[in-house]
């Protein structure tokens, strides 16, 4: 395992908020990673740490083994795609497509050419004035054709029609089995992406709840459905992160079930159901139910 | 184990694409300028025609209405352009070359030889026309828009160069500073940076009344001279432009 981002203890406040609160984690080399959380959660903050954009108020953060900050060799192996992202007043999209190549080494003008066409780009179109979703779609043909070993897609896809959303997955994935590269990709539609993640970090008020493989991370939780006497018996003393019922029938979310725990839960007469990721996000990030995250993260 | 970068790409290389990237749009620093001063001068040139046919054709009112043109202010619109070329560079191009994993060095050295390249082209181009103007006797009908009091009418070409020169660096280097100071500080600092300034202008010119100085600046003024007083401005423009510098070593693109 070879770690492209190291972060140590990094915390970065403003005034008396703190947007990142103490967080340490890897990233591993050429794997896509999920940052999941809330809005204002932190992580566009963190994002901008990673790339220097932002100054750390303490920690540390290492990019291919060295500090980001005015290191112009580890600023050319990244691309940071943020929805915010400010362009000059007078610039047009052909304009961002004509001078992304001259900074980012690996970029591939055939398939950015590729990209244009599938994404319906206007070229002669202004920056201010196009749509929102072909102002994201910019950023993303660009995220793409830049094959930065370290690519940051934070919110890429605001304002994108369905179509275009699966458009970028499909050439995310397609591009990267070919030029594996790290990809860390923040949203919200954890559902959509749910697929594309290998590794999932979920961030909450700056501070980190889950670094987990995002395969652990589903197999983390279940959802056992029954009669609701039949249910709270089998749940018994377990974690609960959820709980639902209708009349004598109860649905609960619990924490982590052995293949010993399913056979008993299916031979009581229940029903197990899989939890999506983002089911569970919402269920980590929801409420102030800390105790169990401590599990998940350990 | 950890990944190492590759070694970065030359400094020639990192500078030249921070100056092609404020030239990537050759309209607004190139052509739109040069548009507005055309027309600027068609205007001008109708109004001189008709002074001109207007005026008595004895040689000293014709002398007197040429000099009365030096005065012609119709140029100096461009330096403020430029200054809002810089604030928006420093503003909007800094966030943007960021996004592109330029460094903050190489953005603001960049930029820097962007704005003195700018600066010695258009002033090159000034005087030319100036010497067109003078050449084709006030473009045919005595009228006068590049050669202007402003730039010394009675200075060699080369002075006249350097003050038109000295000038664009000048308001470059202060929308730089001020765009930089922006960036960072947002608009509180600009409003507190501009207070300071008035009262620190006020205050000085208050001090120079009651010690009764003003009759020693204006003799400071005449020692310096014409050129003496460009060349201060590069003092001034120096200090803005290393302002702007620090200032933005610190900065975070607005979002």
């Amino acid at each position: 395992m070879t770690a492209v981002v190291e972060v140590r203890d990094l915390t970065k406040h403003y005034g008396k908020v703190h947007a990142v609160d103490g967080v340490s984690f890897q990233l591993e080399e050429n794997r896509i990673t999920g940052l999941l959380g809330r809005n204002g959660a932190g992580k566009t903050t963190l994002m901008s740490l990673l790339t220097a954009q932002e100054f750390a108020s303490s920690g540390s953060i290492e990019v291919f083994g060295a500090s980001p900050l005015e290191n112009a060799a580890v600023l050319q192996q990244l691309c940071f795609i943020k929805e915010s992202q400010k362009y000059p007043d007078d610039f047009k999209v052909k304009h961002v497509l004509r001078t992304a190549p001259w900074f980012f080494p690996h970029w591939d003008q055939r398939f950015a050419d590729r990209l244009v066409t599938e994404f319906r780009l206007p070229l002669d179109g202004r920056m201010k004035k196009i749509s929102r979703g072909q102002f994201s779609a910019v950023g993303v043909v660009v995220g793409l054709a830049s094959r930065a070993p370290l690519t940051f897609f934070d919110e890429p896809y605001l304002g994108l029609d369905a179509v275009a959303r699966q458009l970028f997955y499909d050439r995310l994935l397609e591009d990267y089995a070919e030029h594996p590269r790290t990809v860390v990709l923040s949203t919200h539609l954890i559902d959509e992406v749910s697929d594309l993640l290998e590794h999932v970090l979920v961030i909450d008020s700056g501070k980190l709840l889950v670094d987990s493989a995002a395969d652990e991370l589903r197999g983390s939780a279940a959802t056992v459905v029954g009669g609701r006497e039949a249910v709270d018996r089998f749940v018994g003393t377990r974690e609960v992160l959820h709980r639902d019922g209708i009349g004598g029938l109860a649905s609960v979310t619990v924490a982590g079930l052995d293949d010993a725990e399913r056979a008993a839960a299916r031979s009581a007469g229940l029903e197990l159901g899989q939890v999506s990721l983002q089911q569970l996000v919402v269920r980590l990030t929801s409420g102030t139910a800390t105790d169990f995250t401590e599990e998940l993260s350990a | 184990m950890t990944a190492i970068a590759p070694a970065a790409r030359p400094l020639s290389r990192r500078l030249g694409n921070v100056i092609r990237l404020h030239m990537a749009n050759p309209f607004t620093i190139f052509l739109t300028p040069l548009l507005v001063v055309s027309a600027i001068f068609a205007i001008n040139w109708m109004i001189w025609w008709i002074i001109r046919t207007l005026t008595p054709n004895d040689p000293d009112s014709v002398a007197n209405v040429s000099a009365g043109f030096q005065y012609s202010g119709a140029t100096l619109w461009i330096f403020v352009y430029m200054m809002v070329i810089a604030i928006m560079a420093m503003n909007l191009t800094f966030s943007f070359a960021l996004g592109f994993g330029s460094t903050r060095r190489d953005f603001i050295v960049g930029s820097g030889l962007t704005f003195m390249g700018l600066a010695a082209a258009y002033s090159v181009v000034y005087i030319l026309l100036a010497a067109v103007e003078a050449w084709t006797g006030g473009w045919g009908v005595g009228g006068s828009m590049f050669n202007s009091i402003y730039f010394g009418i009675d200075s060699p070409w080369w002075l006249r160069l350097f003050h038109v020169f000295a000038l664009f660096v000048f308001f470059f280097a202060i929308g730089s500073a001020f765009g930089a100071m922006y960036v960072r500080y947002k608009a509180r600092g600009l409003i507190l940076f501009f207070s300071v300034l008035s009262i620190g202008i006020l205050g000085g010119a208050a001090l120079l009344t009651v010690s009764g100085s003003w009759p020693a600046v204006g003799t400071f003024f005449a020692t310096v001279g014409f050129t003496g007083a460009y060349a201060l401005s590069l003092i001034v423009s120096a200090i803005a432009g290393l302002a702007g510098y620090l200032i933005l070593r610190r900065a975070t693109p607005r979002s």
